[in-house]
């Protein structure tokens, strides 16, 4: 899932992620992710940007998904070095990244856990589902 | 100033009163049973004490009874008997109707070869309005750092924006030479970022040139080389470090040049190296790009020069170097070099 709160760098980072190999879906601040999380089994990853406006800001939204959902993957980015500030297991990427960067990163974090590699089950259930 | 009648025939204390009665510090000499012989005229004006209350009124009366105050009487009695030090000593000193002042104190014990005349000079200052303006001075350095990461935030956030808009293109277009075109823009695009970037790191206004132009090749290398075992993009660069404009142009040439060699010195499968290096002397530095791989075109003259070349020609120019272009048997050799020596004379070539 990608949280992004501009909407031009949120639909080039849901072509970096699905160039990845990855399926995705996308909101616009961090509320909306906790919606979605609440919601669905099947979000194995969260990649979002720290400054959005809400009630959280991308920093707290990765510490509350650690603490709620920790098997969930996290990407963390931002313009400024955020990078201590992370939840255990995070990763953080400086903005502006480039396509590789995020499949790098992507492809380092889904190492471990192979198969299936989905950031996330499509709605019209083409792809497996995963728990 | 009254000072009391004067059964003390001792010099120095005659020298001190007087000493304390010209002084422009607050200050106030006491006995050890901390009572007032004399206060300075300053510390009378600061402090809104009557001059004529001053002789022979215990410290915790004078004023209305503000200087009373419990530890400070401690401290003072101890300084008076020898065995404490008051140095710096801060205290807040509260009256009815006023603001609280913050006071440093510093006591000093006369020493007159007998302890029963006792002496303790003690020297206030109201540092209340320094404190504030140094508190106000940290705040404008805090908010000044808020706004410069706010700024390297929005900065970084437009640049993502601009690469984001060019890649959107170049999946678009059909024609492979626009969408080439629209990959070297916004590895240009990515090229300004890493300065940036680098920039955002450190907290001088230099940019430290050899993890510049390796985060930069590193970029490029990942998106324009598909077999690293094939190509390899070396950097080799001194402790040197430049003004983010310079750095800029410089990371902009690298890009170019790296790019360049990346498209025409290896065609089909052919193995390589480039080779990127940038060392300095002084004011000179010289900056090199070396491939080894198929070298120029024998008619290199006649081929129309691209958008990169038109790049390289004139950022060179505002950086007052010169290009060189050399066979490097095999592979071609680019360097950027600037000295001082022909710098200037450019400079006056350009004047006449």
């Amino acid at each position: 899932m990608i949280v992004e709160s501009e909407a031009l760098i949120r639909m080039s980072a849901v072509h970096m992620v699905q160039d990845a190999g990855f399926s995705s879906l996308d909101v616009g601040n961090a509320d909306d992710a906790i919606e979605i999380l609440k919601d669905r089994r099947d979000v194995r990853a969260v990649f979002t940007d720290i400054n959005m406006s809400g009630s959280m800001d991308g920093l707290k939204l990765a510490h509350a998904v650690r603490g709620r959902w920790p098997p969930i993957h996290l990407i963390v980015t931002s313009g400024l070095n955020m990078a201590d500030k992370l939840p255990a297991n995070g990763r953080f990427i400086l903005k502006p990244y480039s396509a590789e960067q995020v499949a790098a990163v992507l492809s380092e974090l889904f190492s471990s856990h192979p198969a299936p590699h989905r950031l996330f089950s499509d709605p019209g259930g083409n792809c497996a589902k995963v728990a | 100033m009254a000072p009391r009648p004067t059964s003390h025939s001792d010099v120095s204390l005659n020298l001190a009163l007087a000493v304390i009665a010209s002084s422009t510090a607050r200050l106030l000499l006491l006995d050890g049973d901390l009572t007032l012989i004399a206060a300075s005229k300053s510390f009378c004006r600061a402090f809104q004490i009557d001059p004529v209350s001053v002789a022979n009124c215990p410290l915790g009366k004078l004023g209305a009874g503000e200087w009373n105050v419990p530890q400070l009487n401690t401290l003072l009695t101890a300084a008076a008997s020898g065995f404490a030090e008051v140095e710096s000593y801060e205290i807040d000193l509260n009256r009815k109707g006023r603001e609280s002042r913050r006071l440093v104190l510093n006591a000093q014990k006369l020493e007159y070869g007998n302890d029963d005349n006792v002496r303790l000079l003690l020297a206030v200052s109201d540092v209340t309005d320094a404190r504030i303006a140094e508190k106000l001075k940290d705040d404008l350095v805090k908010e000044k750092a808020v706004l410069l990461q706010e700024l390297q935030h929005r900065v970084a956030n437009s640049l993502q924006i601009i690469a984001s808009v060019l890649m959107q293109s170049a999946r678009k277009v059909q024609s492979d030479e626009t969408r080439t075109h629209l990959f070297d823009a916004h590895q240009r695009v990515m090229s300004v970022a890493a300065m940036q970037q680098q920039l955002a790191a450190s907290s001088a206004s230099d940019v430290a040139l050899r993890p510049y132009f390796t985060a930069l090749c590193k970029s490029i290398g990942a998106s324009m080389i598909r077999d690293h075992n094939q190509l390899s993009l070396d950097v080799s660069a001194d402790d040197s470090s430049s003004a983010a404009d310079v750095s800029v142009s410089l990371g902009l040439i690298v890009t170019e040049l790296v790019i360049n060699a990346l498209k025409h010195a290896f065609p089909g499968d052919r193995k390589g190296k480039i080779k990127v290096d940038y060392h300095s002397h002084g004011p000179n530095w010289a900056l090199s790009v070396t491939d080894d791989g198929i070298g120029m075109p024998a008619d290199a003259a006649n081929v129309k020069p691209g958008l990169g070349t038109g790049i390289v020609e004139a950022l060179t120019k505002q950086l007052q170097a010169v290009i060189k272009v050399t066979d490097a048997k095999p592979g071609t050799a680019v360097s950027v070099a600037h000295t001082q020596i022909a710098a200037v004379q450019m400079g006056e070539a350009r004047a006449v």
